[in-house]
């Protein structure tokens, strides 16, 4: 499991909290860029570096960012940063997602995530040592918002204005509030959630197949174990290593990948591919997937994730004239 | 492709190398005009080519040039893939779009000619990094660039008075991931200078003075960084046009948005033959806008990008890149 240390830098997502009067926790962390649209729906900026989404957070004054990752399950945080959190008694033996491969990590309770206007409580949060992706992205990473987070909103993951717009949904997923969305909702489609990954039925070459979809993921992934008729559609361009924290390397191949339909009428240009054996990685998202869809899938796609109805919808890049 | 030349490492992607990219040299290898990066190869430049197949080195005259290629991590390495157009007997270019180059924070590249030798860059080139496997050095070079670039007549000037008895001053910043190395300044009759192109965006930066960080004493604009310390704060603009088509029997257009207050007098359309007209300098961001004709408050009816603000109300908005 070593080598997914680095494949972990793939799977990465942030979160935004923002500054509130009403500071109800002193462990209350703050989305200081986040913005209020109305009581229901909160507009978080984020920055690319380099493939990773990240929004600027706080917490006791400690600044930092956030990735946010939908391959993530729980919410994360930086050891690096919150070594303090760390009790004996919140020490946990395993945990669950992609963060398989972290050696110790600990457990601990968050009382209060405060986007502007809208607050996530009492989440449980893992505590993990993320100073390897310090390392390598140049950048202070208080931790890593995932599913748990965002589950209870719907999502707009918006690569042309560089913002996440988190809407509350009542439990049977609509959008509470008045205001929709003005720019029109082109295409959608379904997908199912196990555990916590947004699992999607698509096909290669006509060849039908399972995608996980994950914010974090820096680079799409397919496991290498797939028929020919989907490989054909993989065109390599070069071996490549990959290195960990630790001096552990591994050989991928890496390249384009061309064909992806997820629908008769949502499909891909070619995006930037590892291929990879995905099984252990398979573990760590709790099912079976033939490919992980990442950055390239929002840089094509302006994407709306409905954790409720399990549903994604598209809106359409503007035409600049 | 050889495995000494294309060790890449997605961890170590974004570190920079232990060569200095000196003023004092010439950047070669490509250009950066208006939009594009035009990769340029001038067969003057290059003394030895290696053979792919043999691993020889051989003196550059030694065959005809039938095909230059340039090969990076941009495109995998490939040695076929982006093939250069002959300018003259001695030149080769491909012009690519810069915003195709978004991904990374730096870019390693070298030419390929006749897809089988490898153009040896010198070492008196100063945008040349050790091709490295597993850390250790291969005794040959990269040829690299990044967004961000020396250029006299740039967009944003950085100067230093004072400080004449220190050996080296460098510019760290956002827009190098605070590389120690990269920008070294140049000493001037006062101080310390370089000028650099950059992104339209609020960037951060500080000297290093003979290893010591410091802000910029001429800048009053800082910031508080995630350390306790403070960061100097560099915006760098861009023109963007705002044009309104039709409206020609109109007195007069305000253009109104949150960069400059909604103000209803500050910015007058400039009518011409098919509409209106307005040319701002921003930084790089999300902006919204709208138009007041003839007193009548109205959304940029070509512009599908819309959203609500905090009040209910709805705005045009414009992305600056």
């Amino acid at each position: 499991m070593r080598y997914f240390l680095f494949v972990y830098c793939l799977f990465i997502t942030s979160v935004v909290f923002c500054n509130n009067d009403k500071r109800l926790y002193d462990d209350a962390f703050y989305f200081t860029k986040a913005e209020i649209i109305d009581e229901n729906t909160t507009r978080i900026p984020f920055k690319l570096v380099d493939r990773l989404i990240v929004i600027e957070g706080v917490h006791n004054d400690k600044k930092g960012l956030f990735i946010i990752d939908t391959g993530s399950e729980k919410l994360l945080l930086n050891k690096v940063h919150f070594s303090h959190l760390i009790s004996r008694n919140n020490r946990i033996e395993n945990t669950t997602g992609v963060i398989d491969f972290v050696d110790d990590p600990v457990e601990k309770r968050i009382q209060q995530l405060l986007f502007q206007g809208l607050s996530v409580n009492d989440k449980r949060s893992n505590i993990i040592d993320m100073s390897h992706i310090e390392k390598s992205k140049k950048i202070k990473i208080l931790g890593i918002i995932g599913y748990d987070v965002l589950k209870d909103y719907e999502v707009f993951i918006d690569m042309y204005l560089n913002q996440i717009t988190l809407s509350k949904i009542d439990k049977h997923g609509e959008k509470l509030g008045s205001q929709r969305y003005l720019e029109k909702v082109v295409d959608s489609i379904d997908f199912k959630l196990k555990n916590h990954t947004i699992v999607i039925e698509g096909n290669i070459n006509g060849k039908n197949l399972t995608f996980g979809l994950d914010t974090g993921a820096e680079f799409n992934q397919l496991n290498t174990k797939l028929p020919n008729k989907v490989l054909q559609s993989f065109y390599p361009k070069e071996r490549i290593k990959l290195l960990g924290a630790s001096d552990s390397s591994i050989e991928v191949i890496f390249g384009l990948l061309y064909r992806v339909k997820l629908s008769e009428t949502v499909y891909f240009g070619p995006m930037k591919t590892i291929l990879t054996n995905l099984n252990s990685m398979n573990e760590a998202f709790g099912t079976k997937l033939d490919g992980i869809l990442g950055h390239d899938f929002f840089a094509q796609k302006r994407a709306i994730i409905n954790y409720k109805k399990e549903k994604i919808y598209f809106i359409n890049f503007p035409t600049i004239r | 492709m050889k495995a000494k030349f294309l060790y890449i490492s997605i961890f170590l992607l974004t570190f920079f190398s232990s060569s200095v990219f000196s003023q004092k040299e010439k950047v070669k290898g490509y250009r950066i005009e208006g939009d594009e990066i035009v990769f340029t190869f001038d067969k003057r430049d290059y003394e030895k080519v290696t053979d792919e197949r043999s691993q020889r080195r051989m003196d550059f005259d030694d065959f005809d040039i039938r095909n230059v290629v340039v090969s990076g991590e941009f495109n995998f390495w490939s040695r076929d893939a982006w093939k250069m157009n002959k300018v003259n007997e001695n030149i080769y270019e491909l012009r690519k779009k810069v915003a195709d180059f978004k991904d990374n924070f730096e870019w390693q590249f070298k030419f390929v000619i006749n897809n089988n030798f490898w153009a040896e860059p010198s070492d008196k080139m100063a945008n040349i990094t050790p091709a490295t496997e597993k850390g250790k050095p291969l005794h040959t070079y990269n040829l690299r660039f990044i967004q961000a670039y020396p250029d006299e007549n740039g967009n944003a000037n950085f100067s230093l008075k004072g400080y004449p008895n220190a050996k080296k001053v460098i510019l760290a910043g956002t827009f190098n991931k605070w590389d120690e190395r990269l920008f070294e300044m140049t000493k001037t009759e006062d101080g310390w200078r370089l000028i650099l192109q950059l992104k339209p965006e609020v960037h951060q930066y500080k000297f290093i003075v003979d290893g010591h960080w410091i802000t910029d004493p001429s800048n009053p604009n800082k910031i508080q960084n995630e350390y306790g310390g403070y960061n100097s704060i560099k915006e760098v603009r861009t023109e963007v046009e705002f044009y309104l088509y039709d409206y020609l029997d109109a007195n007069k257009i305000i253009l109104a948005g949150d960069f400059n207050d909604w103000s209803e007098k500050d910015c007058q359309m400039v009518r011409t033959k098919k509409g209106w007209t307005q040319t701002l300098r921003l930084t790089g961001g999300k902006y919204h806008y709208k138009y007041i004709v003839d007193g009548q408050w109205i959304l940029d009816p070509h512009n599908t990008v819309k959203e609500y603000d905090g009040k209910g109300h709805i705005n045009s908005v414009k992305m600056v890149r």
